[in-house]
């Protein structure tokens, strides 16, 4: 994505503050701990992955509609929308704003219906209960709460700039990528600019490599604090993964959520 | 029309809205209300109509005193049913062009070229490309101040090997390389767009009325001479590419009669065939035309139509707003007090 990130609305209105997503998520942490949040996140995250995978979508508007759905539920609770509706809608939404053309809303319904029977059956039992006009309405309510910024900069840019610098090594940028691409089932994307992320990723898979690039990243003109605070919630993410069987527990998960009401007729 | 915004009057209607003037009654400013037109059935289902998805995504990343400015975004009735509402402009270049009792000096002309320029510069610079200039989108308010509007086709630009679409821009603007099926191409379209308005500033007509896109091309090619090897290399490489009957070029100062040459230089840096030979916004400003003289009309003393005059005149001795102009420091330097 071309344009200027430093005025862009991601910077100057979406880079959010620690305390900012603490305070908007107390109703949310009363109910549910922030592991289990956390838990839920990554959850929907794989959905929406899933079903642009299934759409044959690029990286790029996936990640755009994952952060999409990541700021909505910065400023609203869980109970606000049901994920399980958000989630189709920001896909819709973004391969709009991407120019990758529009899904239609049939094939978009029918994926969703795919995907949820047959690869999500261990969190659903019942089939995707939502229908074309629950969708129309969604957007715009997405739109609203998004205060209509749509234009998101992603780390995949940057992470291809910088690891051609670095010597274009296949497996760095491989790795990197994934991390990209994982570090979406964190914060990291409402609180850091993406050229920070990047770096983030490229350090960590250095480590997982044991690449010793440390004259490299000497140089780079960046506060290496905020780098390491990145790493710290990619850490944190696969540390909570390791002892995590999604399968076993998201359903309990799920029920505990909170959910609109009252509950959108199924 | 929505609980906040009170109709005033129907203003006009384009290809995908229709535009009312409204009363915001939460700060009792006029503004502009575009009501994207809901479509078939079959695009009501893709939701929020995709011309207007791209105006709101683009206008939210901008911020320059030549570009419109988006100040809300509202829903009706139906969810996919957007409105737009914009600053109130009270006219377009289209109109003052076509207003006879106007008389566009060579200062006007200069101020209504820089003001575009300018805006389009900073579009550019953020990598957009507008694709629909005319005289048509932009917009003119009782202050002289001139924005650049109508963002319905624009787009970001300059990934590489990124295929567009070349039924871009209306006709009359449209670019060679577009009319020859370009899907590779870049700020050059908007550039060859706005020579075609300054040239029309100066007619005071269209320069290029062509009837159909082959029209267009002969159109084109009656002035500034058929595209050879030379002068744009490359050129049969394109798809919809066609040799024309040779016409030779016809010097612009036979067409333009009474314009300066260095005005004449910035049409002839502007309309050029080869679109990489074009200059580009940033180069445009910098021509000698700009900073000759005489110096380019302040804005608040540019001529328009008779009708925005009277309520320009009607509401000047309102104190209220003398007050609030005093008290918006910015305001102040750009007037002289005797």
């Amino acid at each position: 994505m071309a344009g200027n990130f430093w005025q862009s609305s991601h910077h100057q209105q979406w880079l959010l503050d620690k305390q900012d997503l603490i305070r908007e998520r107390q109703y949310d942490l009363s109910i549910l701990t922030e592991d289990e949040y956390q838990k839920i996140f990554i959850f929907f995250a794989s959905v929406i992955q899933t079903l642009g995978e299934q759409l044959k979508l690029r990286q790029q508007v996936i990640a755009t509609a994952t952060v999409y759905f990541k700021r909505f539920y910065a400023r609203n609770s869980l109970k606000c929308i049901d994920p399980l509706l958000l989630a189709p809608t920001c896909i819709f939404l973004a391969s709009k704003v991407e120019e990758f053309g529009v899904i239609s809303n049939s094939r978009l319904l029918t994926t969703c219906q795919q995907v949820i029977k047959n690869k999500f059956s261990y969190a659903y039992t019942q089939e995707f209960p939502y229908r074309t006009n629950h969708i129309l309405e969604c957007e715009f309510y997405l739109l609203e709460n998004l205060d209509c910024c749509l234009i998101v900069y992603q780390p995949y840019r940057p992470l291809l700039q910088l690891v051609q610098d670095l010597g274009n090594e296949d497996q760095l940028f491989t790795l990197a990528w994934r991390i990209v691409n994982d570090s979406l089932r964190t914060d990291v994307c409402l609180l850091y600019p993406p050229y920070q992320i990047a770096i983030g990723c490229i350090q960590f898979a250095c480590v997982i490599l044991q690449k010793d690039h440390k004259a490299w990243f000497a140089e780079l003109n960046v506060d290496i604090e905020k780098i390491q605070e990145i790493c710290r919630y990619i850490i944190n993410l696969y540390e909570l993964w390791k002892q995590y069987d999604e399968k076993k527990e998201i359903q309990g998960l799920l029920a505990k959520m909170p959910k609109p009401k009252p509950a959108p007729q199924r | 029309m929505s609980q906040r915004y009170e109709k005033i009057e129907f203003l006009g209607e384009g290809q995908f809205a229709t535009v009312y003037k409204a009363k915001d009654k939460d700060t009792d400013n006029i503004v502009a209300v575009k009501k994207i037109k809901a479509g078939s059935k079959i695009e009501a289902q893709d939701g929020i109509n995709r011309t207007a998805l791209r105006e709101i995504k683009i206008l939210q990343e901008l911020n320059h005193k030549n570009c419109l400015v988006l100040l809300d975004v509202f829903s009706q009735g139906s969810m996919s049913n957007v409105s737009l509402v914009f600053d109130f402009m009270d006219t377009d270049l289209e109109v003052i062009i076509k207003d006879n009792t106007i008389i566009l000096t060579t200062a006007n002309i200069k101020s209504y070229t820089i003001q575009t320029l300018q805006g389009l510069e900073y579009l550019h610079l953020n990598w957009i490309l507008h694709r629909d200039l005319k005289p048509n989108n932009l917009l003119v308010n009782a202050a002289g101040l001139l924005k650049i509007a109508d963002f319905g086709l624009a787009k970001l630009y300059g990934s590489p090997n990124r295929i567009n679409t070349h039924q871009v821009v209306t006709r009359w603007y449209r670019s060679p390389e577009l009319l020859f099926g370009a899907k590779q191409y870049g700020a050059c379209v908007d550039m060859w767009a706005l020579g075609c308005i300054v040239a029309e500033l100066l007619l005071r007509l269209p320069f290029l009325p062509g009837e159909s896109d082959l029209d267009q091309l002969t159109k084109i090619f009656q002035v500034f001479g058929n595209p050879t090897e030379q002068n744009w290399p490359a050129v049969k490489t394109l798809s919809d590419y066609v040799e024309f009957k040779p016409y030779p070029p016809v010097p612009l100062k036979n067409i333009f009669i009474a314009a300066g040459d260095d005005l004449l230089d910035v049409l002839g840096a502007l309309l050029v065939l080869n679109p990489l030979k074009r200059k580009n916004c940033s180069e445009a400003l910098q021509m000698p035309f700009f900073s000759n003289k005489p110096a380019p009309t302040v804005s608040n003393k540019l001529p328009l139509p008779q009708s925005i005059k009277k309520i320009k005149d009607l509401e000047r001795p309102s104190l209220k707003r003398k007050l609030l102009n005093s008290a918006e420091g910015g305001n102040l330097s750009k007037r002289l007090f005797f």
